[in-house]
């Protein structure tokens, strides 16, 4: 059993989207696509399946064993889904059945596409989900799943009618260390009795774990590719070292030295919230001075963003108070949001958005022009709407949007993790440093304990997550 | 309805290909029914008790009706009062409907629900029931016939507009402008309204058509207005007794209530996203 892709390429119409490139898979090896979104990373993985949206045409060949898949008409081509070539849903809530009890999705894949009769499908169904850990959770509908069962869930039902090419499209967007962890041993249970893997990913720890083959690709060229050990350790192409670079665990330690912190902006006093009958925290009290950088990480579902919003005035506390310094103006506390698109009215263009703010806060033009520099941002982007920028470069100007109030405590809320890495590390430190220059407090929220490490003055760890890589750095979240 | 008013000439050509027939035909029948007066003197109650149920002519396009009265003059008058009192009525329920249904969204809690418990006893109601009392109680009058049917179709508006505010009440992009200092009327003109227009002006088209056949029922049952008012259901019936003596004359309120919902209808068309 071998997948063989020889000058594979998509094009639309005269538009080369992604450059020829050959790879092989055999039985019971891997191979992860690794590059920045807009690689063509997903092309690559829609050509094999054969699901290319209209007007995207792939070109080369696609030997799976001895057939040539790109030549099959589609009718063929979509019997081989789920029986030979496994596409794994990238979030699996929107893969899921809402109405559909989790036993009975996988048992629908055994019955109907594999083809079992009803006992045998019934008894795989037992056998796979307690292979997953999920044997209690056979009942349960899929709102009722962590994050992390319903991706096991979502597993277990792709791959159910025994398709032996597992192809995993940015399996891990979004989620802190552990939960990637765990979606990484289970793309490694796909590998287990000789199966295949193909894993497209932006995440270097990924590619790291996964082990196999990598290939790296920029701008639809394959300009890499090799052992992961060997190419993840020493890069040989300009761009590897780079991708590699922005690996928030590789990033040069801080250097500006602690400063002397002025009168805080804002206190908070014995802070207490119960969500949904769990207590997030509780006692809480700290004080956020001009300047200063304060992380706050701990894993999903913590609380790290309801603590910044109630910081911000967003929510309300269940217990303790939260005291702004007197006198400033309450536009100056601000917030950034972790999708960008989803933080701009999507109908306007950029300019007459920005036009609106300069004239609510009666502001002058002249302060556009020097940050967009400074952003590094093209005064052009300003004719377009949000939705046709990139992220990085929208989350740019939501930064700038929020610069131009003179804010005194900004609060990010994981603003770069649908980022990524390369524009991660480009935004990021620009972030830091203009809060810095500018004396303004920031509160970053992310899962990432290395981004958290090296972004920040000092850190709140939330839900006993003790392990923060220097004990030095954290003060301890009560402290004021 | 609203799609109409706001039509300009650079959006007509981004209009897809139902929705574009459906302007022409409405404004085709518009133009009929508004310019024709204005060039020709057309009184739809003159009567000519020596000329009736003639077939067309030159002098009388659309024949004469068994008073005969000009045909011509009937239709366009009855095109005039058909489009005004579905604009009128279409006005009245999308109001409410929209201005009710942001509150409730907005607000959330007891506003919502209380709101909520209106519109679902509104709902309860049979609608025609409602305009047939309405009818019954002001016999003849344009206002009675409106009002009940805005009564009907405000709820419609209020249940499309409050589930896309809820929606939007609570997102990043909302609490984004607000931190930024906007105030209400921004946030609706900017956020809430470009959100809200596709859904509001596609129900306004079909509410339309909706009202069109409204009135029209009312009047064929002879509970709307009454004689000699030229209304497209009340020409049916008082039509209806020449139909083997005078078809073409039967067929004509028949064909003009046909392309008038037929307009909104396609107006209100959607092509699949």
């Amino acid at each position: 059993m071998t997948l063989h892709a020889i000058d594979l390429g998509v094009r639309a119409g005269d538009d080369c989207l992604v450059a020829p490139c050959s790879f092989r898979l055999a039985a019971g090896e891997n191979l992860t696509l690794l590059g920045e979104t807009g690689a063509g990373k997903s092309l690559l993985a829609q050509a094999i399946m054969g699901t290319l949206p209209a007007g995207l045409e792939a070109h080369g060949e696609v030997r799976f064993d001895d057939r040539e898949l790109l030549g099959l008409p589609p009718g063929e081509r979509r019997k081989l889904w789920g029986r030979e070539l496994v596409l794994l849903p990238q979030e699996p809530w929107h893969a899921l059945d809402p109405l559909m009890r989790a036993g009975e999705q996988v048992r629908e894949t055994y019955r109907f596409v594999a083809g079992d009769d009803a006992n045998p499908a019934r008894e795989r169904t037992r056998r796979a989900l307690a292979r997953l850990g999920l044997d209690r959770a056979a009942r349960r509908l899929p709102g009722e799943l962590s994050g992390g069962m319903a991706q096991r869930l979502a597993f277990a039902a792709a791959t159910a009618a025994g398709g032996r090419l597992v192809i995993a499209d940015e399996p891990t967007k979004g989620l802190d260390a552990d939960r990637r962890d765990e979606v990484v041993s289970l793309l490694q249970e796909a590998q287990r009795d000789g199966g295949m893997l193909l894993t497209i990913t932006h995440d270097i720890r990924v590619a790291r774990r996964l082990g196999g083959r990598v290939m790296i690709l920029r701008d639809g060229r394959c300009v890499e590719e090799g052992d992961a050990a060997e190419v993840l350790r020493r890069p040989r192409s300009d761009f590897g070292r780079r991708l590699l670079a922005a690996d928030p665990a590789e990033w040069p330690a801080r250097d500006t030295p602690p400063r002397a912190l002025g009168e805080p902006v804002l206190r908070a006093h014995g802070l207490g919230k119960t969500l949904g009958g769990r207590a997030l925290f509780e006692g809480l009290s700290l004080a956020l001075s001009p300047g200063e950088v304060v992380g706050i990480t701990g894993p999903s579902g913590c609380g790290k963003s309801t603590l910044g919003n109630l910081l911000l005035g967003l929510g309300q506390p269940d217990r303790g108070h939260v005291e702004r310094a007197a006198g400033i103006a309450p536009h100056r506390f601000q917030k950034l949001y972790q999708d960008p698109p989803a933080a701009f009215a999507p109908h306007w263009t950029l300019g007459t958005l920005l036009d609106d703010l300069l004239r609510r806060h009666r502001l002058a033009y002249d302060r556009v022009p020097p940050l967009l520099e400074r952003l590094r941002l093209s005064p052009a982007l300003l004719s377009r709407r949000p939705g046709e920028v990139s992220g990085g470069e929208l989350q740019r100007l939501s930064l700038l949007r929020v610069l131009l109030l003179d804010p005194v405590l900004l609060f990010a809320d994981e603003p770069t993790s649908r980022l990524d890495p390369l524009t991660q590390r480009e935004i990021l430190p620009l972030m830091t440093d203009l809060a810095r220059e500018r004396d303004c407090a920031l509160l970053l929220v992310s899962h990432d304990r290395e981004l958290i490490h090296h972004s920040c003055d000092r850190t709140i760890a939330l839900a006993g997550d003790t392990s923060m890589p220097q004990p030095g750095l954290a003060a301890v979240a009560t402290a004021e | 309805m609203i799609a109409t008013l706001s039509l300009l000439p650079s959006r007509w050509r981004a209009l897809p290909h139902a929705r574009r027939w459906g302007a022409g035909l409405l404004l085709a029948l518009l133009a009929v029914a508004w310019l024709l007066p204005l060039a020709m003197p057309l009184d739809p109650a003159r009567q000519d008790l020596m000329n009736i149920l003639a077939a067309p002519s030159l002098a009388e396009p659309l024949g004469t009706d068994h008073l005969g009265r000009s045909q011509l003059a009937r239709m366009a008058a009855a095109i005039r009062l058909s489009t005004g009192m579905a604009l009128v009525s279409v006005l009245s329920a999308a109001l409410p409907g929209v201005l009710l249904g942001v509150l409730a969204g907005w607000r959330g809690g007891w506003t919502d629900r209380a709101l909520g418990l209106v519109a679902d006893c509104v709902l309860a109601l049979p609608g025609l029931l409602l305009v047939l009392l309405l009818a019954a109680i002001a016999p003849g009058q344009f206002w009675a016939l409106y009002v009940g049917i805005a009564l009907v179709l405000w709820v419609e508006y209020f249940r499309v507009v409050r589930a896309t505010t809820r929606s939007l009440a609570a997102s990043p992009q909302l609490q984004a402008s607000r931190l930024l200092g906007f105030g209400h009327g921004y946030l609706l003109r900017r956020h809430l309204w470009p959100a809200l227009a596709p859904a509001v002006s596609t129900l306004a088209a079909f509410g339309a058509a909706n009202a069109i056949l409204a009135i029209a029922a009312l009047g064929f049952v002879s509970i709307g207005l009454e004689p000699p008012t030229a209304e497209l259901g009340l020409m049916m019936t008082e039509l209806l007794p020449y139909y083997r003596e005078a078809p073409w004359i039967i067929l004509q309120p028949i064909a003009v209530l046909f392309l008038l919902v037929l307009g909104c209808q396609l107006l209100a068309g959607r092509e699949p996203q």
